[in-house]
């Protein structure tokens, strides 16, 4: 079922001084209900700004974006399709409200009106899916980035959308605070069955994802599961982006004549298909 | 070294003074920032003291916290004590220097006053010491909301408080982390006079203003990514309840209220 359909989806940013500067051209995509899929370019390629159109903080200059067939050029239903996809920004300090953790999960269903006791659920609901229950009553300033930008997945969660949307979630976290974030967004995946777009710099995470798509200059440069994508290291450095370490020491190898496969994606794969080799070859 | 400001100088607890309605303690507050002007004679002072003593008692709070509050006072006690030893020259005299006159009136308006200001002050810092932030904010949206009538943007400017209250941490880890940055750079923030040290800072405050911009810009959008739209149709997790001990305390302060009146009538006055 399709969640997200954009069809020949443009933007240019118009600015009286200067000439319109297009970000997004004849985008199409979709994204299916269930799916992980990971958003990947380089810097400037428009995958932030597509990113705004998924939630309706930015609106198509041409072409249509449906979102559970409501058409994002509507204003009327901003709030409605809002619910439905939540955004979560780089920054988790810039996208704290409140002085408690709790309070701050709040504000989202308080803002759609709702019910007292059903936001108090939701709240709770919300932090266990982040696993941040036992913090709900603490300030986020003391908190690790990683607490703080699950807080912030939290507060999404509390609207109980249909699809979330992350923007580099993990670009301003340690380690430590990206495998905790990438470890949420990918139970909820998994277990909760939701919807998530994730915009990221690691291919790591990216291997991670169902489906991989590649934008570059403002268009989907390819679209396809990791294996598909990251088989294609000439075609990614060409756009700029690197492939997963193990697929890239892969390719190296098979340019040396060492006969890999080239899909590998994570280290065990990369472990095996090296020493099945070295075996047949002595 | 910025992290010594204590942060809304809230002291936590769980006195009864904690526990009451934020709205019931700002009532308070603010009937007592008036009343403290009511008494006209000693009785009815002792008896706004008492009052101050006993709320000082239900919040267990150490008495030192709040005589630590008279402290930047002092000089303006001092200056409305002079001012009236100077210029009230009627009553006994005690002391006669011809272009000025001690009297028994000069010194107890002093004393009087003098009295008055610690109350207010102990009063007031009370409330922020026993109230968090957020209850703060809180209270004062719901007890000022019938002012929305009158076209007020109640909750936008508790919403402003609350976000102000929130960022306050964050800004004063950035503003540590740019002068961290600057000394590294061979900034000198700690010799020279109030105009050279003032200039050295200038460095920091720019960049701290910049990110605070973008900030700004950060936090509104995922405010809108949340649907904020305003007041207007939103709802509260926490709603406040009033419980029997509000309204106990509210009764109370009204029969304190009405006692200092009766003081006044049925006492003469000694100002």
């Amino acid at each position: 079922m399709i969640l997200i359909e954009a069809d020949k989806l443009r933007f240019q940013y118009e600015n009286p001084d200067e000439p319109p500067k297009t970000v997004l051209r004849d985008v199409d995509l979709t994204i299916e209900r269930g799916e992980f899929v990971a958003l990947l370019g380089h810097n400037g390629c428009g995958k932030s700004t597509l990113a705004k159109h998924f939630n309706a903080l930015l609106l198509p200059t041409g072409g249509t974006l449906l979102v559970e067939e409501m058409n994002t050029a509507d204003e009327e239903l901003s709030i409605d399709i809002r619910r439905k996809v939540g955004l979560v920004l780089q920054n988790p300090d810039n996208q704290l409200v409140s002085t408690v953790v709790e309070e701050d999960v709040a504000f989202g269903p308080e803002n759609l009106g709702i019910e007292p006791a059903e936001i108090r659920r939701r709240v709770d609901d919300a932090l266990k899916m982040v696993d941040m229950y036992d913090y709900r009553t603490h300030a986020p300033h003391k908190l690790s980035g990683g607490q703080k930008q699950r807080i912030a997945i939290a507060g999404v969660l509390a609207m109980k959308p249909d699809c979330i949307v992350l923007d580099e979630p993990t670009a301003m976290l340690d380690p430590k605070g990206r495998r905790e974030v990438l470890e949420t967004v990918r139970r909820l995946n998994r277990e909760n069955g939701m919807t998530v777009v994730m915009i990221t710099h690691y291919m790591e995470e990216a291997a991670a994802a169902d489906r991989v798509v590649v934008m570059n200059e403002g268009r989907v440069w390819m679209d396809g599961t990791p294996r598909e994508i990251f088989s294609q290291v000439e075609a990614l450095k060409d756009v700029e982006l690197d492939v997963p370490q193990p697929t890239e020491l892969c390719a190296e190898l098979r340019a040396l004549g060492w006969d890999l496969p080239a899909d590998v994606l994570t280290a065990e794969e990369c472990v095996d298909a090296i020493a099945s080799y070295l075996e047949d070859r002595a | 070294m910025l992290n010594d400001i204590t942060m809304g100088q809230y002291f936590p607890g769980n006195s009864l003074l904690h526990r009451l309605d934020p709205r019931v303690k700002l009532l308070v507050t603010f009937v007592y920032i008036i009343a403290v002007f009511i008494p006209q004679n000693w009785t009815g002072l002792a008896v706004a003291v008492a009052f101050l003593l006993l709320c000082v008692a239900l919040s267990k709070l150490p008495v030192r916290l709040i005589t630590k509050t008279f402290k930047p006072i002092i000089p303006l006690i001092l200056l409305t004590s002079i001012l009236n030893v100077f210029y009230l020259d009627s009553g006994n005299v005690w002391w006669d220097a011809g272009f000025f006159k001690l009297t028994d009136h000069g010194v107890y308006t002093a004393i009087f006053i003098a009295i008055r200001i610690l109350c207010l002050i102990a009063g007031s810092s009370l409330l922020t010491y026993t109230t968090t932030p957020t209850a703060l904010t809180d209270g004062l949206e719901r007890l000022l909301n019938p002012l929305r009538a009158l076209h007020v943007p109640v909750h936008e400017l508790a919403m402003m408080m609350t976000i102000a209250l929130r960022f306050i941490p964050t800004l004063i880890e950035e503003t540590d982390k740019i002068m961290a940055a600057q000394k590294a750079r061979g900034a000198d923030m700690e010799s020279g006079g109030m105009m050279q040290r003032i200039r050295a800072f200038l460095p920091v405050l720019i960049p701290l203003f910049v990110s605070s911009f973008r900030r700004a810009y950060d936090l509104a959008t995922a405010m809108e990514c949340r649907c904020y739209r305003g007041g207007e149709g939103r709802t509260r997790m926490n709603r406040l309840q009033m419980h029997g001990r509000d309204v106990a305390t509210l009764l109370f302060t009204a029969v304190f209220v009405a006692a200092l009146i009766v003081l006044n009538i049925v006492l003469p006055s000694t100002l």
